[in-house]
Order: structure tokens, then C-alpha cells, then sequence
């Protein structure tokens, strides 16, 4: 038996040779798709560089930073992000739990409700968004369902034009097209909550909301951590609405979110020192999220005993 | 909007009044309607006349099919029949990548789940590391890549970024840590390859990870709109996305054609979702599963 002659120690080094065999083409893969740009985006981020001209970029140090600090345009494209990104945020994060306790409590039409409010999966965001645009035309269901639902005949709400409710627009089609999928995952989470808890508080004469209160909400904590961290992450990284917005005729201030910022100042401007500078602003945006949701779930750790 | 009203005090539990079940219902209802609504309108506007389509109020009902729209949609204002190329090519990228990911996440996910070798754990922090970075803070450097290797306005070019995703080794590593030694071993002493164990044992029984993976890669392809952005230039090359930027910010566009090429490119994901809804939900309960 072969077995007999390779040693233990030969087998095992034979099993590592194959773990790597199947592991290289990934790691040679991400080493010069995503090792390899990121490094070069932060070096570029210290060099002006210009995309069309062929002179070779020249080191300036941090004056792309400096520059992005001393612009409006910059602090611009934050507070839009910062607007949508928290906006969003905070909707879906009490929506879908809301409508997640909602659904749980039925006892039928569970699954149909999940799969109704999960639907808005099948259209690309672009293709949502040119839905959106429609609807807040004008002459669109927007303003006459809002003008049903308050009673303003004939009121024109602007939902294009005037930077609050452009915001608030972007806002909406980003939530529409994710509270299911937030929902779903609050979802799993209640039901991994063990019944005998809330029987017990039940034959105590708990009352619903002091059930809720004392004992799912806090045992969610950790799911309502993961929505949050991961629909934050996913609104910064929104473009695709802004974009279809702005191509539409709508003013790009207000909706001018640090992804589209990028996209722009590289594209349009061919500055892409600039624009690396400003993508690794993003990514340190990002980082800092990721860290805190690592923090807080170290501490968070559920135990239903 | 009919969401604000969702604030209740939620009765998650039996026994409840019977006014507090009638309001959490007509909570669902409206809700649902919010969402639904718009796909409705896509659908119905769609078979609409662009007079029918901006009508106060809106009819919702079409009067008579107008497939006309459908027509148009395909057909382009400029009579290019450039949209069913550019259907081609979606297909045709997020086909490509979606294999690509699947048989590299898979290989790598076995790779890491289930043999032991030095570095193995800084492998795996390494590559799901890159999981925090989002793809616009690398788009510059990649297409300075891609142009620079003449990749730019190519099929190539538009697959090159997306081969395998660290989401993808993630999702298939801790499917396979389950995957019994036992049989491996088995296979093993019956004198299988490692490479045969892997086609053989390992990819037919890895169907459920699988069909996650390659939906939700395929989905996010299919949705894919700022690379191709970036890299194409000419418009045989153009996938779905950028064919609706154009179409929607061509001038004389109508309305209801607007809608029947939005209906055609949710065609296929609708599709998807039909027939195999709960791997769409799959990527989401893994999450939750993950528990932070």
C-alpha cells in the first residue's frame, strides 16, 4: 500500500501542496485585481496625474488631500452621502424590523408577504430607477398618491427639482428596492429566537410590547448591528440611482453622493489623482465602519441561556 | 406614504386584540402595496400608449395592448436594433463571470476549508480583507489596467475585474467546512485524484452553495453599470444598463417604451426569481446566520 511508504509527515506535506494547488489561481487573482489597484490607488492618490495627458504623473504629496479639504464641492459630496447614506439607513433598519415583527406575527400569508416585500429584487437599480423617474414625474403616481393621501389636489411636490425632496427621492428608491431583503434577514433572526423565552414572559402576563421590548429587541441586537453596518456600507456604494437622476435633467448638488463625486472628477475632469484621493476617503469611510461593526459584535455575543 | 404608518406598537404575540391584528394588517397591506406598485407600473405602462402612461390619474388597466412599445423597445429610436446586441452581451458577460466565480470560489473554498497548510488562515483573512473594499475606491487603478493592456471596449475587458469575488470563497468555505472528511478519505483510498475528488465529490455536492452564489453573482452583473460605464465605447458593446441610460436620456423617448425595455431587462432575473426564489433569499439568511 502507498500508504505504507509515505510517511506522516509526507502525506501531510502533500495535502498542504494541494491545499495551495487549489488555492493559488484566487490568490494570484486577487493579488493583481484588488491587491495590486488598491495599492496603486493610494499611490496615485499622492501624485497629479491628468487621464488624457501622456506626461508622467508627478508627486505632490498630500495636496490632493488638501485640495479636497479646502473644496465645497468635496464637503458637498459628503453631506450627500451623508444624508442618503444615514436616511436610508435609518428607515430600513426600523421598517424592515417593524414589518419583520409584523409578518412573524401573522400566522398566515407569512412567506407571500416576504416574497412581495422581497420582489423589487428582480429590477436592476438601474432599471428602478428609470421606474422612479416616471413616478415622480410630474404628471406621475407620486404626487397623485401623496396628493390622495393628504388631500392637495393638483400640487406639484417636485421630487426632481428641489433639493430636499431630490434627496428624499433617492432616498425612497434605495429603500424600496432593499427593505425585503433587510426584512428577510430580521426575519431569520426572530425565528432564531428559542419560543420558550417568550412563552415564559407570555404565561408571566407580559404584555406584547413589553415582549418585544425585554426580549426580542434586545435579543436582535446583533441582527439589528449587521443590518445597520451592511446597509450603510451598501448605501455609500449607491451610484447607479444618482446617476440615472442626474442623466435625467435632475440638479447633481444635492444628489452629488462621493461614488458619483469619484466617477466625475475622473471621467469627466481626468483628474485622476483627485479622484483616487477621494476613492480612498471612501474606502477609509468604510474601513472605519467595518471596524466598528467588528467591535461591537466582539462584545455583543447573544447567549439565549 | 403609506410606510410612516408602520410605527405601531408591535403584537408580535397571540392573543392580541382584535382591532391591534386589524391594524398591523392594513400596515402589511399598505406597505405591500408601496413596493408593488411600481413594479405594476412598470409592467402595465409598459403596454400603454405614452398618453395613457402620463394621464391623470393613471389608469393602471391598460385599454389595449400596445405592443407597439415592445417594438420600439427593441427596435431603438434610431432604428439601430442595437438593444438585442446589447441583451446579447449582458448575457453573454454575466454568464461568463458567473462561471468563472463559481469554479474558482469553489476551488479556493475547498482549498481553505478542507486541507491544512502553513498560512492558510492569512490566506483567508487576506482575500475576505478585500471584501471591505469597495469597487469604486479600485475602479481608476483597474481601468488604467485594463486600458493600458488594450482590454477597453471588449468582452474581456468588461469580465477581467469580476473573475472571483471574495464574497464568493467566503460563502463556499463555510459550506465545505461541513462537508464530511469521511468521504473524502473514502475517495481517497479508492485511489481518486484530488483534482477528480473536487469535479467529482465536491462540485455535485455543493448544489445549494452553488446556486446562491451564481445567482446573486449573476444578479449583480446583470445590475452591473459603472464598469461598463468606465470601458465601453462603442455602442455594440454596450450592455443592458447603459442601454437604458441612453434610451431614458434620449429626448423623444416614450414613456411607455421607456417601460417595455425595462420589463425586457428584468426579464431573465424575474425568471430566476420564479422559479428559484429561495436561493435569492439564500445570500441573506447566510448573512444572518453569520450573526455580526
Amino acid at each position: 500500500m502507498w500508504k505504507r511508504w509515505i510517511s506522516k509527515g509526507g502525506l501531510e506535506r502533500r495535502r498542504a501542496l494541494w491545499g495551495w494547488v487549489f488555492v493559488t489561481p484566487a490568490l494570484i487573482y486577487f493579488g493583481l485585481f484588488s491587491f495590486y489597484p488598491i495599492a496603486n490607488a493610494i499611490r496615485m492618490s499622492f501624485f497629479k496625474k491628468n487621464l488624457l495627458s501622456l506626461a508622467a504623473p508627478r508627486f505632490i504629496g498630500l495636496k490632493n488631500y488638501l485640495y479636497l479639504f479646502n473644496s465645497p464641492s468635496f464637503w458637498n459630496s459628503l453631506k450627500a452621502s451623508a444624508i442618503f447614506t444615514g436616511g436610508t439607513f435609518a428607515l430600513l433598519v426600523v421598517v424592515s424590523l417593524v414589518l419583520a415583527v409584523f409578518i412573524t406575527s401573522r400566522k398566515r400569508f407569512q412567506k407571500i408577504m416576504q416574497m412581495a416585500y422581497f420582489s423589487p429584487a428582480i429590477v436592476s437599480s438601474v432599471v428602478a430607477a428609470s421606474i422612479w423617474l416616471l413616478i415622480f414625474d410630474p404628471r406621475g403616481i407620486g404626487n397623485q398618491w401623496v396628493n390622495l393621501i393628504m388631500n392637495t389636489p393638483g400640487v406639484d411636490h417636485r421630487w426632481l427639482a428641489s433639493a430636499v425632496m431630490l434627496r428624499l427621492s433617492t432616498i425612497l428608491v434605495y429603500f424600496w428596492k432593499y427593505v425585503g431583503y433587510f426584512t428577510i434577514i430580521y426575519i431569520a433572526g426572530i425565528s432564531s429566537i428559542p419560543v420558550t423565552l417568550i412563552e415564559a414572559a407570555r404565561i408571566d402576563g407580559a404584555t406584547a410590547w413589553q415582549k418585544f421590548w425585554h426580549i426580542t429587541f434586545p435579543l436582535l441586537r446583533p441582527t439589528t448591528l449587521l443590518v445597520s453596518v451592511v446597509s450603510m456600507i451598501q448605501c455609500l456604494r449607491t451610484f447607479s440611482t444618482q446617476y440615472m437622476f442626474t442623466q435625467a435633467g435632475a440638479p447633481r448638488g444635492p444628489i452629488d453622493v462621493i461614488t458619483l463625486s469619484v466617477y466625475n472628477t475622473a471621467i469627466r475632469d481626468y483628474r485622476i489623482g483627485r479622484a483616487s484621493a477621494l476613492s480612498i476617503i471612501l474606502l477609509l469611510i468604510m474601513l472605519f465602519l467595518s471596524w466598528i461593526q467588528f467591535r461591537v459584535s466582539k462584545s455583543e455575543d447573544v447567549s439565549y441561556v | 406614504m403609506p410606510q410612516s404608518r408602520a410605527h405601531r406598537i408591535p403584537k408580535r404575540f397571540r392573543g392580541r386584540s382584535r382591532l391591534a391584528t386589524a391594524l398591523i394588517t392594513l400596515v402589511l397591506i399598505a406597505v405591500a402595496l408601496y413596493i408593488l406598485a411600481p413594479l405594476i407600473f412598470m409592467f402595465t405602462a409598459s403596454l400603454m400608449p405614452a398618453k395613457d402612461v402620463m394621464k391623470m390619474p393613471y389608469p393602471w388597466i391598460p385599454r389595449s395592448f400596445h405592443w407597439q412599445n415592445y417594438w420600439q423597445a427593441i427596435r431603438g429610436n434610431d432604428g439601430s436594433f442595437i438593444f438585442p446586441r446589447n441583451i446579447l452581451n449582458s448575457l453573454i458577460v454575466a454568464t461568463s463571470i458567473t462561471l468563472s466565480t463559481v469554479l474558482l470560489a469553489s476551488m479556493t473554498g475547498y482549498g481553505l476549508a478542507k486541507f491544512e497548510f502553513k498560512g492558510r488562515k492569512l490566506v483567508f483573512m487576506m482575500i475576505i480583507a478585500t471584501m471591505m473594499v469597495p469597487f469604486q475606491a479600485i475602479m481608476i487603478p483597474l481601468y488604467l489596467i485594463v486600458t493600458d493592456i488594450g482590454l477597453q471596449d471588449t468582452y474581456l475587458g468588461l469580465i477581467a475585474p469580476f473573475l472571483v469575488n471574495a464574497f464568493g470563497v467566503f460563502l463556499m468555505r463555510q459550506y465545505l467546512l461541513t462537508f464530511p472528511d469521511e468521504m473524502l478519505d473514502a475517495a481517497r483510498i479508492d485511489g481518486a485524484g484530488e483534482f477528480q475528488i473536487f469535479w467529482r465529490l465536491i462540485i455535485p455536492n455543493s448544489w445549494p452553495a452553488i446556486a446562491t452564489l451564481a445567482i446573486l453573482t449573476f444578479r449583480s452583473q446583470w445590475d452591473n453599470l459603472i464598469w461598463p460605464l468606465l470601458i465601453v465605447q462603442s455602442e455594440e458593446m454596450k450592455t443592458i444598463p447603459l442601454y437604458i441610460t441612453r434610451f431614458a436620456s434620449e429626448k423623444y423617448t416614450d414613456e411607455g417604451a421607456m417601460m417595455a425595455v425595462a420589463a425586457i431587462a428584468s426579464l431573465p432575473i424575474a425568471i430566476l426569481f420564479i422559479f428559484l426564489a429561495k436561493y435569492f433569499v439564500g445570500g441573506a439568511k447566510l448573512f444572518a446566520a453569520r450573526k455580526g
